[in-house]
């Protein structure tokens, strides 16, 4: 699975960053990174969890074949 | 050019019922020193408020993202009598805690699933309307959000009309003796302590179920804290949303060539919204209090101050948006600060959104024309913190 940022969408609210600061992290101008890209299974839940509480939907997880 | 207007004149009904002249003045000047409140605004302080107003983009924005700085916690303006609101009046931990609670209920995707039954209350309460001229806060913008907002909490929707009057009680900064304000709130927190306990007693699928069962690091919450969830979210649920829903109401009444534009491309209907967050921010303000000495814009704020953080300022700065008193569609509006920045950012956005984008639709399937009635529209005056219509008579015109 791959944690996306779709920056088109992203309006840097910081919810992110701040409940789950193991997997993105603030830049200095606010905007969002991620930091595992590739989260394995101990990360699972928390990924599935930052998709939903991102208030503007700009962060998914996707299928790698 | 219009009056001069003083600092100390910003909670003044005059101001709060168009707040953009004084904040087009005063921007520069920002941040500065002024009352606030007059003394006896807030229950158990005698003297008048001062505080820091901060107007420009950047410094709004970057007292938002500095949480550390300007706290919510310990605000002069929070009444001691009643439990204080979680999450708006918390910082973390407390606050990380709470918000990883009730995140759950207001993502996206639950705000998605439930996209069809307000659908279905807005028809229901536009039936009831009718056509011609009808005040539509009265009949739509105030009983929507609070019909929403109860059924997500599990409470009784037909009860609205008792909620709002707690709800303006609690917001009521300016316009209500402080007995009155008090008893009201009383009230609310007695009923809430009611429906608690019989949740406790038999649970059912709601919010406050929800909240008497959660358990947040191996401890139920405490009463208060349920009770101060409970307030959160019914007054945050409603007051917000109904001023969201009449101002772009009234924008589209105003504006014949917009409404024609949106009849003609519902794929507007969201730029519309975000512009409306922007031009008429529902929130105008909010209270943050310093934990050290800072500097913004070069001006010393010692520690311990009040710092009122002007979203509706912000969102007219004209360094952040070019032309900032035109209300346009063709902007990048992903930077307006309506629904606050950083760890407070609110939790009911994807709420508030849903409703107003399910409203516009409703409207564009319903009637062929809105436009102003011959009643005048009024100005809600009773606090600064909101921005919205007391009354909005609209004709709506069946087509």
């Amino acid at each position: 699975m791959q944690l996306v940022l779709d920056y088109k969408k992203c309006r840097k609210a910081g919810q992110c960053s701040y409940l789950h600061p193991e997997l993105f992290k603030a830049d200095e101008a606010s905007a969002p990174v991620v930091l595992v890209e590739h989260p394995e299974a101990d990360l699972r839940e928390a990924a599935e969890e930052a998709v939903d509480l991102c208030p503007n939907g700009a962060i998914s997880l996707r299928e790698e074949p | 050019m219009a009056s001069t207007i003083a600092p100390d004149e910003l909670s003044t009904r005059e101001v709060i019922s168009d707040p953009y002249p004084a904040y087009r003045q005063l921007r520069d000047r920002s941040p500065f020193n002024y009352e606030d409140l007059p003394a006896g605004s807030v229950p158990g302080i005698d003297g008048p408020i001062r505080a820091w107003a901060l107007m420009k983009y950047a410094d709004v924005y970057g007292a938002l993202r500095d949480h550390d700085t300007f706290s919510s916690a310990n605000n002069p303006l929070v009444g001691k009598a009643f439990p204080p609101l979680v999450l708006i009046f918390d910082d973390p931990p407390r606050h990380t805690r709470f918000r990883r609670l009730v995140n759950k209920a207001f993502t996206l995707r639950r705000i998605e699933a439930l996209t069809p039954w307000i659908t279905d209350v807005a028809n229901e309460l536009l039936d009831e309307a009718g056509a011609g001229e009808v005040d539509i806060v009265d009949r739509y913008t105030i009983p929507l959000p609070v019909k929403v907002i109860a059924r997500l909490l599990g409470i009784p929707g037909e009860d609205y009309e008792t909620f709002k009057r707690w709800s303006d009680a609690f917001l009521s900064l300016v316009s209500m003796d402080n007995t009155e304000r008090m008893r009201s709130i009383q009230e609310m927190v007695q009923y809430f302590g009611k429906i608690a306990a019989d949740r406790r007693a038999h649970g059912a699928e709601d919010l406050i179920t929800a909240l008497v069962e959660a358990e947040v690091e191996g401890e139920k919450l405490a009463e208060w804290e349920v009770l101060g969830f409970c307030m959160l979210l019914l007054i945050a649920g409603n007051e917000t949303t109904t001023n969201l829903i009449g101002n772009v109401l009234n924008i589209l009444a105003t504006r014949p060539h917009l409404w024609r534009q949106l009849r003609s491309d519902h794929s507007l209907v969201e730029m519309v919204i975000e512009e409306t967050l922007r031009y008429e921010s529902p929130v105008q303000r909010i209270a943050r209090t310093t934990t050290r000495d800072v500097e913004l814009s070069d001006v010393a704020i010692p520690k311990g101050d009040v710092v009122i953080v002007y979203f509706g300022a912000a969102n007219r700065d004209p360094s952040e948006f070019a032309n900032p008193d035109e209300f346009r569609l063709d902007r990048d509006l992903r930077n307006h600060v309506a629904f606050g920045m950083g760890i407070h950012y609110c939790l009911g956005a994807p709420l508030a959104r849903a409703e107003a984008k399910i409203t516009l639709n409703a409207f564009l399937d319903r009637f062929s024309g809105i436009t102003p009635g011959e009643a005048s529209a009024v100005r809600q005056t009773m606090t600064p913190v909101v921005f919205g219509f007391q009354q909005l008579p609209l004709v709506l015109e069946r087509g």
